[in-house]
């Protein structure tokens, strides 16, 4: 049986906001790395003039996805700047913004009736060139995860529309408002792999998402709408494995080993625009909210400092701003970080709400064995770690962690144990 | 310790990018800790209220129950109750606030002392003396013997047993438990030695290493161990020593489960423990180790059964009625033997320590003649939990 822990949603309000145009930057900040895999170079120096759209950072290798620029614009300044997908500052390509709009050449296109007869390959390749990565939070180059070997038989396709993270509201909404186009992008990414069953995943509490899928989905073959009830470490790949397909992927294969691809709204969506409209991905739907009066849905450019969004919505009192969800997301040291393709939200916590809990010794009460969704023991792998035993932690299989921090949010001693457990598995 | 926090990039100046002064004019520092950045509501405070609650709740209704007794010493048996309560919680409270400030590495935990306080009262034994058991060997129970006794109990196990132990690491026993074995030690010990008793034993309690019974009649029992008319010992033991009723199976079945006018003060009504538990468990669901409990009294349950079957008992109530519910088995069952610290983290390991403890405490009580022996077998489980942890029986997910 599943250790699942309840976090509350938080989403009342967000959840009902449409989605609204934030303006573009007077300034980019885009950087040259939003992916994982091999590493980007510009391909623009300081003085050049860009339009919207075009390539700007680029790295010939097998795992890799460009960045496009967001505005028209000069570029005015190669620099590091810190940001949400690293621990640390990374180059960034600063562009300011002319204002003209000029758009650089879209993407080679297909119609939607020849879909069926393009190749793969061709796909793939737009796929790749509009840079499209995981928006979930992972990063990982999607022309690269849908490049299934023709050996391995795909049988399920999941549609993750279960935005688990509290808060998060932008998957929400990219459903209910951009739902045709999902079913234009789940279209694509099925015939990519070979027409297996589709099942679109998502949370009976997104009451106003779930009629318009089924109505959307309706008519698409061999398709399945399943609005359950999903805890919040559902949200994974992994788990969703489980709650809707019955079994455990095993541990440290690729997805596709298992017969499954689990793919995000948010990336469906940006496949659709990319694919048909030749659109590159310069923007994304990121949820604002936390501690604030009027949580949103922007539609915001990448590249977008954060320090622009709050300040146009006139917040300026938290303590803390998160980037990419209050569970698995990162604090900013600045509020100079721009947006990224794995911005899925920003969420500003008040000052009272950012005072870090003061960690005491473990009372072992084991509330985090039970809590943990794989079943680890990170009060024995926090234990380890802070003695510097890494062996002994790998020996608990610290490598298996996703991340999901419910140890730590559950932990009645606040003691940081996922970021522990964290620590060891990334030394693996 | 912890996981040190990322660093703050230094700011470079030579920027035309417009620097955004935001939230540092204030000169104040974002704030920057790992994920998660929300908590749940529970904490180890709220646990412990939680918990000191459930117990003053079962110890207000001891004290109700038992006002209606005074002891020969002229105490007033509820009075006596409440002012242990009073010693052992204050002392707790104030012991633990005066080392939090001496010792530099040690916290007040007020609550966490205050819970000691209570569990140090719930687990002493108070009481009529000299009735049908004889004397009480070692055990003072009453006052104002017992005030002292309680007071030393508390003091020797928040200072040694909770402070001490709590800077090795981790507690190996439960303070309460282990302070209280050591302080009434010269008293108990010699029914350590003894492989068992009758009657006429050490204890002076029954032995039940034997038939026994819920008659009250005396009867012979062939001369070898075992007391056809333990329901006999269990009325006259625990029911209102003003009372001179014999006994029938249904009122010595009243008093196990209701009113126990002698034993561990926590356990005088074992439907209050098992409500105040319940409750307990519910309202901090999954904070508490229940499965300890859960697996200690069905596993009591199902050993006494099959010694009743075994010894060839006249009933199959007595044994039951008995190791399930006298207030030692009930009240360590809900509120000692789940003490997180000296018990096991996972599930499994949780019901591998009820079933040992059950099946320890059946023992002791059996052959060892020492009623109470759940405290003996709570300490040697507390210290199997590090080995007990060390199983592993389900494996992470998709391995
Ligand atoms: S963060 Fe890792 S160790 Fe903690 S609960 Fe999630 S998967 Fe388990
Ligand atoms: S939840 Fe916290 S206090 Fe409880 S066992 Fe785990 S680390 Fe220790």
């Amino acid at each position: 049986m599943a250790n699942l822990v309840h976090i509350p949603e938080q989403k009342e309000v967000a959840r009902k906001t449409p989605i609204e145009i934030f303006p573009d930057p007077k300034i980019a900040v885009v950087l040259t790395n939003q992916q994982s895999g091999a590493t980007n170079v510009p391909l623009v120096k300081v003085g050049d003039v860009v339009s919207i759209g075009q390539k700007i950072a680029d790295v010939q290798a097998k795992v890799s996805a460009p960045v496009h620029s967001p505005i028209s614009g000069t570029v005015i300044k190669i620099d590091n700047v810190y940001n949400s997908c690293f621990e640390y500052p990374t180059e960034a390509i600063y562009i300011e913004n002319d204002g003209k709009k000029t758009k650089a050449k879209p993407l080679n296109t297909i119609k939607e009736s020849e879909l069926a007869s393009t190749k793969n390959e061709e796909l793939l390749k737009i796929i790749r060139e509009a840079g499209i990565v995981g928006m979930g939070g992972a990063g990982f180059p999607t022309s690269v995860k849908l490049a299934v070997p023709a050996d391995k038989p795909i049988k399920h396709l999941l549609v993750n529309g279960a935005e688990g993270e509290p808060y998060d509201t932008a998957d929400e909404r990219v459903m209910i408002e951009r739902t045709a186009n999902l079913v234009r992008g789940v279209r694509v990414v099925r015939k990519l792999l070979g027409n297996p069953k589709v099942i679109v995943v998502t949370k009976e509490s997104k009451v106003e998402a779930v009629p318009k899928l089924q109505e959307a989905f309706k008519n698409e073959p061999d398709t399945e709408v399943r609005a359950t009830h999903l805890t919040y470490q559902q949200g994974d790949a992994g788990m969703m494995q489980k709650a809707i397909l019955g079994y455990e992927p095993i541990a440290g294969k690729r997805s596709y080993e298992m017969g499954t691809i689990v793919q995000n709204v948010a990336t469906i969506n940006a496949i659709a625009n990319a694919v048909f409209d030749g659109e590159p991905l310069i923007s994304r739907v990121a949820a604002l909210n936390g501690d604030i009066p009027t949580p949103k849905n922007l539609m915001v450019k990448i590249g977008t400092p954060i320090s622009e969004i709050l300040k146009a919505n006139s917040i300026t009192d938290c303590g803390s701003v998160v980037v990419g969800g209050m569970m698995m997301g990162v604090q900013l040291a600045t509020l100079d970080a721009p947006v990224t393709k794995r911005t899925s939200s920003i969420l500003c916590l008040n000052k009272a709400h950012a005072k870090a809990r003061k960690p005491t010794a473990c009372i072992h009460c084991g509330r985090c064995v039970s809590a943990c969704p794989i079943r680890l023991q990170p009060v024995a792998i926090y234990n380890a770690v802070i003695k510097g035993d890494f062996k002994k932690a790998e020996k608990l299989w610290a490598q298996d962690c996703i991340m999901c921090g419910t140890c730590s949010y559950v932990c009645p001693a606040n003691l940081p144990l996922a970021s522990n457990v964290k620590m060891a598995r990334n030394s693996q | 310790m912890f996981p040190k926090k990322f660093n703050k990039p230094p700011l470079k100046d030579n920027t035309s990018f417009e620097k955004v002064k935001l939230m540092s004019e204030n000169s104040n520092e974002l704030v920057v800790n790992p994920a998660p950045h929300i908590h749940g509501p529970m904490t180890k405070n709220r646990m412990m209220q939680y918990t000191f609650f459930a117990i003053l709740s079962t110890l207000i209704v001891s004290m109700v129950l038992w006002s209606q007794v005074t002891t020969p010493s002229g105490w007033n048996l509820g009075l006596t109750l409440a002012i242990c309560t009073v010693i052992s919680v204050g002392l707790a409270v104030a012991f633990d606030f005066l080392i939090g400030k001496v010792a530099s590495d040690s916290e007040v935990n007020t609550w966490s002392a205050a819970v000691f306080g209570l569990i140090v009262t719930g687990c002493y034994t108070l009481g009529f003396p000299s009735m049908a058991i004889g004397a009480e060997m070692g055990v003072p129970v009453e006052a104002p013997l017992a005030f002292y006794y309680v007071a030393i109990i508390t003091v020797l196990g928040l200072v040694v047993f909770k402070k001490v132990m709590g800077l090795a690491g981790r507690k190996f026993v439960n303070p309460a438990a282990a302070a209280k074995f050591l302080v009434l030690l010269p008293g108990t010990a010699v029914t350590l030695l003894t492989s068992w008793h009758s009657i006429t034993g050490m204890l002076s309690v029954p032995s039940l290493n034997g038939p026994i019974g819920l008659t009250t009649i005396v009867g012979s029992n062939g001369g070898g161990a075992g007391y056809p008319a333990f329901g006999g010992y269990l009325q006259s033991c625990y029911q209102l020593p003003t009372s001179m009723d014999i006994g029938t199976p249904e009122s010595i079945t009243q008093i196990m489960l209701l009113t126990k006018y002698h034993g561990w003060t926590g356990g005088a009504c074992s439907i209050a423990v098992i409500i105040a538990g319940t409750a307990l468990f519910i309202l901090g669901r999954k904070y508490f180790k229940w499965r300890i409990t859960a697996s200690f009294l069905v596993s009591t349950a199902v050993l006494s059964l099959i010694l009743s079957v075994a010894f060839g008992d006249a009933d199959l109530i007595a044994r039951l009625l008995f190791e399930l519910f006298i207030g030692s088995s009930i009240f360590m069952a809900f509120f000692m033997a789940t003490d997180p610290a000296t018990t096991p983290y996972s599930g499994v390991g949780q019901i591998i320590f009820g079933v040992g403890l059950a099946v320890l405490t059946v023992i002791i009580q059996t052959f060892m003649g020492f009623f109470g022996g759940s405290l003996l077998a709570l300490l040697i489980m507390n210290l199997l939990t590090p080995a007990i942890d060390k199983i592993r029986i389900n494996k992470p997910f998709g391995r």
